[in-house]
């Protein structure tokens, strides 16, 4: 790499880690409402950061209501959530040594899903806990499945996730099977990724779960350079494998899992984030593993400002990330560098 | 007294691969600043004792020792710093630069980012192979030569007193093999304990100090007044007819013809 490629390359991993502010920014000004117009949210927003005097013409108390009770929480919430899955999948993909490793290979999604639906249809469990703690045990699960003799090979790894997945899934089909049409509405539209009931109530509950995990992947970032080499490269230099691969599973899974509770299942952003950091500033996780964090979350903000404004209705967000999403992997697919390696 | 110039000591080591008798009671000196040879056929056991060497490999009810010092009171980190490993063939999946690949042989002395002293090692690592004007390529759109190289700068940037090479030639062409011996060749001047596993009888015999022969799990020694190149005895050791060519104070050996 020359000198000029080496100063564009760390000038575009600052332009990443900085993307999130004016996509943040940009993000308040989006929204259904007809009564607060972009300009005059901007106009709010400007008068109460900036000290410039405010334009006449914007209600004030409906602007606080809309932009801090109403889009702030679902932005800071959207940013956290795309920040946590594009973290935990860059650092799956490391473990598995694999790019095509999503957070939810192994039942993550299903354990969720099939938690938050025995939520919503038994009054008296909490949907978030249910499904944060189902989301756990199916990725528990899968990582016992996969161990034998004391070490766990990334190929039943993968293995036991599918089937643990495909369990779950069944056993969501069948609540979905058993329940009243109007539930099974909610269940359907929680496992689509929501992100329109957010509130402060959700950040708090989730952000403190998901900036734990995600500084927890960070301190470990360089580490996953040596996993990312091969188990017996790792334990040749005298790391143990299997320990550093749980070092890195349980924050993952635990960003995922907090992710998915609060929002359902949002497909596609810790598979195809990761990549593209990968694909714009190389393959060093002391790199791209912040990258990732700040590229995620500017990524869902922009897809979950399209939901909110392309149409009068409300699409799901997840709906939104698997259709740009898929063309995307379907590319990454083709391009013949990539494929499985154990 | 002798454990001055032992560099590793495996005693009685047997390894079991299922109800498959891989090792069978191995005992075995490596000199110090020598380059000792592993050879035998494919099968022999020859992975799995420089598997055992490196610590990675259960010893079982047997003993490694480096320096004198009982492998199993040590942690793997600090083994680390004794011992440097280089397994068969890495298959690299992420495009990291070689000066990444190279700078997580630092690991066993890393808590979480590696500072400047380790990016210094790492650097005089891959000058010590010639590898260091590619410091900033991908790993993977090397030459399987080059490959090869940055792996072994990878173990010398761990700072190993002994290194241990499982078939560091495979997938060299005829002149990368020989660089690759010479290097090695050099390593051993510089008090380097280096032990590989080689394929090709001829090319151990022109770099090789020091010779071990392996056949179904056993170590096998040529006997008294024999040589390590007695056609007898490399026959015997391959099961197969061999001519010997004389050269030099030693012999290069073929398959014989029919």
């Amino acid at each position: 790499m020359s000198r000029a490629e080496a100063s564009r390359s760390s000038c575009l991993h600052w332009v990443l880690y900085l993307l999130p502010l004016p996509v943040l920014v940009l993000s308040l000004l989006v929204g259904p409402s007809e009564t607060l117009t972009a300009r005059d949210a901007a106009s709010w927003l400007a008068a109460n950061t900036l000290g410039l005097a405010p334009a006449a013409d914007v209600n004030d108390r409906l602007a606080r209501t809309i932009l801090l009770d109403v889009r702030l929480p679902r932005v800071l919430l959207t940013f956290l959530i795309g920040g946590a899955l594009a973290a935990a999948g860059t650092g799956l993909q490391a473990l598995f040594r694999n790019p095509l490793v999503c957070p939810y290979l192994l039942g993550l999604s299903s354990g969720g899903a099939f938690g938050a639906a025995l939520a919503l249809t038994t009054p008296w469990l909490p949907l978030q806990p249910a499904a944060f703690l189902f989301g756990l045990t199916a990725v528990g699960l899968s990582y016992l499945l996969a161990r034998t003799h004391r070490r766990v090979s990334t190929i039943s790894l993968v293995l036991s996730g599918v089937i643990v997945s495909g369990m779950f899934t069944s056993l969501l089909t069948i609540l979905q099977f058993l329940t009243d049409p109007f539930k099974l509405q909610t269940i359907v539209h929680w496992t689509m990724g929501n992100l329109h009931n957010a509130s402060w109530a959700k950040v708090r509950s989730s952000a403190p779960l998901i900036l734990f995990s995600c500084a927890w992947l960070f301190l470990l970032r360089w580490r996953m350079n040596v996993l990312a080499l091969g188990d017996e490269e790792t334990r040749s230099v005298g790391l143990n494998p299997e320990r550093e691969k749980l070092l890195v599973l349980l924050p993952a899974t635990l960003a995922a899992s907090a992710s998915v509770a609060v929002a359902g299942v949002i497909s596609l952003v810790g598979l195809v984030v990761p990549h593209m950091v990968r694909m714009l500033i190389g393959p060093d996780n002391t790199r791209s593993m912040p990258a990732a964090f700040a590229l995620g979350g500017a990524f869902l903000l922009l897809v979950d400002n399209c939901s909110r404004s392309l149409t009068s209705f409300e699409l799901p967000v997840g709906v939104f990330t698997t259709l740009l999403g898929g063309p995307f992997f379907v590319y990454l697919l083709k391009r013949a560098r990539i494929g499985w390696e154990i | 007294m002798g454990d001055l110039g032992t560099a590793v000591r495996v005693e009685h080591v047997v390894f079991r691969y299922g109800a498959h008798l891989v090792l069978d009671d191995v005992s075995l000196e490596i000199p110090r600043g020598k380059l000792s040879v592993l050879l035998g056929r494919n099968g022999s056991g020859k992975s799995t004792l420089l598997r055992v060497m490196a610590g990675i490999a259960d010893c079982g009810k047997g003993r490694v020792e480096y320096f004198g010092e009982d492998g199993r009171r040590m942690t793997s980190r600090r083994r680390a710093g004794v011992v440097g490993y280089l397994p068969q063939q890495h298959r690299a999946v992420f495009p990291f630069s070689v000066e990444d690949v190279v700078l997580t042989g630092r690991a066993s002395s890393v808590m979480l980012l590696p500072r400047e002293a380790d990016r210094r090692m790492a650097r005089e690592a891959m000058e010590r192979v010639g590898m260091l004007h590619l410091a900033r390529r991908p790993y993977t759109e090397l030459s399987g030569g080059e490959q090869q190289l940055v792996m072994i700068a990878r173990v010398l940037a761990q700072e190993p007193r002994i290194i241990l090479l499982d078939e560091p030639t495979s997938h060299l062409d005829f002149i990368n093999q020989a660089r690759l011996l010479r290097l090695l060749q050099s390593l051993v001047a510089s008090d380097l304990t280096v032990v590989a596993v080689l394929h090709d009888p001829n090319l151990a015999f022109l770099y090789g100090d020091h010779f071990i022969f392996l056949k179904d799990g056993r170590t096998r020694t040529a006997g008294e007044g024999r040589s390590a190149w007695d056609l007898h005895f490399l026959e015997s050791l391959y099961d197969i007819k061999l001519v010997s060519i004389p050269f030099r104070e030693r012999a290069f050996v073929f398959p014989a013809m029919r």
